[in-house]
């Protein structure tokens, strides 16, 4: 008999790739949002040397920084949890899926780290 | 239930490799887009002029456009197969997926309309 998949079923989410499953769903959200605003705001780029001055003025401020900052979070975990589940269906990474897990998302930490310093450096 | 779901009966298997495929562009795209847009102009200001020639030069248009293309159909396509989870009515489904398929052409008519602007205007 078919079951309805109900996002409240909380017996999905008892195990590390339920988790993994759950929040590459959120961020893949967060960041089709994202990209939507994205492309319309550089749009306004486009209207001359003023506008253009304006905007990455309002964009420098340290709120838009701690705001990339969270957006650099979402990206590196849904791109290498994107990795994960590349290497699970196309190279049999299903043996691993955990191990792979903990290594990939401890890399994207390291690249957390880097990127975060780069950005808020001269942010305050 | 069991009928709306029959009538579905395309695997989706098509959009599975894609949304892979575009996944693997993406990851390089993405880092090489954050390192030149974010991390290398983080702290000092831009300049309009310097964002003008860089995007004036020949490859510009054509990797922003593959990037613009490729970002758009991986995110919508991702939401479509979550909307596709919790969605069974057909209607609902058809709905979905054309404000789905109107927002990927807005999106992707606003952001060639970008690209072009930035590729055309003078330098002053």
């Amino acid at each position: 008999m078919y079951k309805r998949t109900r996002f409240y079923d909380f017996t999905y989410y008892n195990f590390i790739g339920s988790w993994a499953w759950i929040l590459h769903r959120l961020a893949g959200l967060a960041l089709i949002f994202y990209l939507s605003l994205h492309i319309w705001v550089i749009n306004s780029l486009t209207y001359g040397e003023k506008t253009f001055n304006d905007v990455m003025t309002f964009l420098s401020s340290p709120l838009f920084k701690l705001l990339e900052v969270g957006l650099w979070s979402v990206i590196l975990f849904h791109a290498f949890n994107g990795v994960r589940i590349v290497i699970v269906d196309f190279f049999k990474g299903s043996l691993a899926h955990k191990k792979l897990f903990v290594v990939l998302i401890a890399a994207a930490f390291a690249l957390w780290a880097l990127g975060s310093y780069v950005l808020l450096r001269h942010a305050f | 239930m069991e009928k709306n779901f029959k009538q579905t009966s395309r695997t989706g298997s098509l959009g599975w490799l894609l949304q892979r495929i575009s996944a693997v562009i993406l990851f390089v795209l993405l880092l090489f887009h954050f390192i030149t847009y974010h991390f290398l102009t983080s702290g000092r200001s831009v300049e309009y002029r310097q964002v003008l020639e860089r995007a004036q030069s020949w490859w510009f248009p054509l990797l922003q456009f593959a990037f613009l293309l490729t970002a758009l159909y991986h995110g919508l396509n991702g939401l479509w197969s979550i909307l596709e989870d919790y969605t069974t009515s057909k209607y609902w489904r058809l709905a979905w997926y054309s404000l789905l398929v109107t927002v990927g052409v807005v999106l992707l008519f606003v952001g060639t309309l970008t690209i072009i602007k930035l590729y055309t205007l003078k330098v002053a």
